[in-house]
């Protein structure tokens, strides 16, 4: 193999492959980066088997070859290296990889690409199409609320359900749920329905780049696995098996008391909660005060036996009863943070019931935490 | 499986305000003088020492009285500072010694020394004289199966004394023998025996502590409540309270000695479960939950570890609290090992604050079978209902 690529596109590439090495696998293969010239590109690859992430990227191909790099090794040159090119030559008998840009000359020691695990070459006909940002919003939306306890799998991922043209997703750790809806802008062939892991998004949405690029994915059928593929990278992540909870029964159908917020003044006072819940059991209590007229405010506060306390008032519309409710103030600051709306609607019934976070004018997304007992 | 009897050691500094001036001022030593208010102020005694309490002069006494008592009575002022630093300094030694320390008052404590290896009487003999000697003070020591007995064999050790000089007393109850013991004595040295209860025991011929141990419990009983129990058994020299070890409660702990090391895993299994239990129970009766469970074992050898494991919420509930020991144990003793003493504990407390649930997962219904338990235990008796095993 030799070819010669731009630094700064080894070293994108490098980048967003990466995060898919498990450098503490005991196949030692797995903390490497598979590099194949594929049809006058060089493909990289990274995968920990339950995900693997692909990036082609442009190069001058010489001769046809491949292998595998150590990851830490070849990324933390590469991103040191003098000039624009960068040039790899493998001598495929000792699987040297020889790296030579500017005045910078090394040798890598790889491990033959056959050692490294096939990855899936998809058949993208009949993908489904979303478009980037909306997806990266939708996947932001969800991923905060799914479980990082191994506990119960299938809470660590998020449940994605397409039927025509209607795209759902829904995480939920046990205390919390998120679900987002949003509608395809072309009706899907088949129907999906399938719990992805959440880390698997959050790196889509980290390598999925902006602008008004289209995500496609496709879920084959029978194989536990969903493929997803932005511009020139491609990731692949195994698909959890199990039965999501029902998480419409956990919606509440009513409340007592809607209380409507600005978000952004809600979200500081949240914030500054938080400061003083940590040292907790990241506590804070909402007095929700309703008034005549509509008019109330929302007392958000916080207590901690070592550093003191914090109180904040909110201005507030308050629908129905006054209540005072406790929740924790990092699940509340989470969903807040997620709400694009300059309005946010806090629905409650008790003090131990359920309390839905929906943005003012924005049907497609809600939030449901579950409130604190205080003792 | 039962467990071994405790050794209880109670112990009192003598005349211990007066004890501490004579270290500041060595001239008083062996006079009569007594740390208090000034007469003028209608001060009272503090404290006295052996030579002034000869001439009928107690603490607690208006000072102009002492004083027509023993007209050469020299009355010091009290400096609390120091006190309480040299209190500081005993406690400091007890806890050397073990860290099952009960601080009852400044000058007074009790210490489990059940699982000492040394014979108990060298051990309180060169406690005694490790805190005459660099400290300057005289106590007293008890030694009982139990708390009760052990207070008043102090008690009854100090009296014996000479008069005229600390007592610098060692009394000792070889277990078993309690109620024997305190048969004899006057039945208001037991604890909740106050004149007016005395009264009414002298009305029934009760003079003795020996007298109410010969009545009937339910005689007891009828006449004095659920007061009539305890001290139906007190009088007989049982007392199974522990050893308190903080005033603030940092954790809640409970530990056992085994008679026998205990090979037996299912066994070991149990007595965590009832431990868990107990320290559950305890923390739901003072309002608090812990993050963090911690095991404690000692092998035969003496050598003694602890392993604690961090919940992601605090509890409150003996499930969980048996559950995190037991992984616990298994993690740090194979199958089949012999353990000497085996101990459960919960710190890191605070409010017993708990993240609800979106769905319920059982233990909502579970905590509300154990407030129903708690409600029946605490109105009949602990014996009343209990968890059955599976």
């Amino acid at each position: 193999m030799k070819i010669t690529v731009l630094q700064e596109n080894l070293a994108r590439g490098l980048g967003i492959v990466s995060r898919a090495v498990s450098p503490r696998s005991t196949l030692p293969v797995l903390a490497n980066i598979l590099i194949a010239t594929d049809e006058g590109r060089l493909r990289l690859s990274a995968t920990n088997l339950e995900m693997g992430i692909t990036c082609w990227i442009p190069a001058r191909i010489d001769t046809d070859g491949s292998t595998t790099v150590p990851s830490r090794t070849f990324s933390d040159l590469v991103n040191t290296l003098p000039g624009d090119q960068v040039q790899l030559t493998l001598d495929t008998k000792t699987q040297n990889l020889n790296v030579r840009s500017g005045a910078s000359n090394n040798d890598i020691k790889c491990i033959d690409a056959q050692e490294f695990p096939p990855l899936p070459t998809p058949d993208m006909a009949g993908a489904i199409q979303l478009n980037v940002a909306d997806f990266k919003e939708m996947i932001h939306q969800v991923v905060f609320s799914a479980s990082t306890d191994d506990a119960r799998p299938v809470l660590m991922g998020v449940l994605m359900n397409v039927e025509k043209d209607k795209v759902l997703m829904a995480a939920a750790d046990g205390f919390r749920l998120s679900v987002r809806k949003a509608v395809l802008s072309s009706a899907a062939a088949h129907p999906v329905n399938a719990i992805i892991p959440s880390r698997a998004l959050s790196e889509l949405a980290r390598v999925a780049g902006d602008g008004e690029e289209v995500v496609s994915m496709v879920v084959p059928k029978g194989r536990g696995q969903v493929i997803f593929r932005v511009k020139d990278v491609e990731l692949v992540s195994q698909l959890i098996d199990g039965t999501f909870p029902d998480y419409q029964q956990i919606i509440p159908r009513g409340y007592k008391s809607r209380t409507l917020v600005s978000t952004a003044s809600l979200l500081k006072a949240c914030k500054q909660a938080e400061i003083f819940a940590r040292e907790g059991s990241n506590v804070a209590r909402l007095d929700i005060k309703s008034a005549n007229g509509g008019s109330g405010e929302v007392e958000i506060s916080a207590t901690s036996e070592e550093t003191g306390k914090n109180e904040t008032i909110v201005e507030a519309t308050v629908d129905g009863s006054g209540v005072l409710i406790a929740f924790n103030v990092k699940f509340l600051r989470e969903a807040l943070e997620v709400i694009k709306t300059p309005n946010v609607a806090l629905e409650t019934s008790a003090a131990n019931a359920p309390g839905v976070v929906r943005p003012v004018g924005d049907e497609d997304f809600l939030h449901v935490i579950m409130p604190m007992h205080l003792g | 499986m039962k467990a071994m009897p405790r050794s209880i050691l109670h112990l009192d500094l003598d005349a211990f305000f007066c004890a501490v001036e004579e270290t500041r001022d060595p001239t008083l030593r062996g006079k009569a003088f007594a740390v208090g208010g000034q007469p003028g102020e209608r001060g009272v005694v503090a404290s006295c020492s052996y030579a002034a309490r000869a001439f009928g002069v107690r603490s607690a006494m208006p000072m102009s009285r002492a004083l027509r008592l023993c007209p050469e009575l020299i009355v010091v002022s009290g400096r609390h500072r120091a006190y309480r630093e040299m209190s500081e300094k005993v406690m400091t030694t007890l806890r050397d010694l073990t860290p099952l320390v009960e601080q009852i008052s400044i000058d007074e404590a009790f210490l489990d020394l059940s699982d000492l290896r040394d014979p108990i009487e060298r051990v309180a003999r060169q406690l005694q004289a490790g805190i005459r000697d660099d400290l300057g003070l005289s106590s007293s020591i008890g030694i009982a199966a139990n708390k009760l007995t052990a207070k008043i064999a102090t008690e009854v050790g100090k009296k014996a004394a000479e008069k005229g000089q600390p007592p610098f007393a060692l009394t000792i109850v070889p277990p078993g023998e309690e109620a024997a013991f305190l048969a004899p004595l006057p039945a208001d040295m037991l604890w909740g025996v106050g004149p007016k209860t005395m009264a009414r025991l002298n009305e029934v011929g009760i003079h003795t502590i020996g007298d109410i141990a010969r009545r009937p419990e339910s005689d007891l009983v009828t006449r004095f409540g659920e007061n009539g129990r305890d001290l139906w058994r007190h009088a007989n020299g049982m007392d199974d309270r522990p050893i308190v070890t903080e005033r603030e409660t940092k954790s809640i702990s409970q530990e056992i000695t085994f008679s026998r090391d205990v090979s037996d895993d299912q066994s070991l299994e149990k007595t965590l479960r009832e431990m868990s239990a107990e320290v559950a129970r305890q923390l739901r009766k003072t309002d608090l939950a812990g993050k963090t469970v911690k095991l404690k074992l000692r092998w035969p050898d003496f050598t003694t570890l602890t392993r604690q494991a961090t919940l992601a919420q605090p509890t409150d509930q003996e499930q969980e609290i048996a559950s995190t020991a037991s992984a616990l144990l298994k993690s740090v003793r194979r199958s089949g090992q012999a353990v000497r003493l085996i101990g459960v504990g919960v710190s890191s407390l605070g409010a017993p604050v708990r993240q609800l649930s979106l769905w319920d997962d059982g233990g909502e219904k579970s905590r509300k079978l154990q407030e129903a338990v708690d409600a029946l235990q605490e109105k009949y008796g602990s014996d009343t209902i209990h968890k059955g095993t599976r």
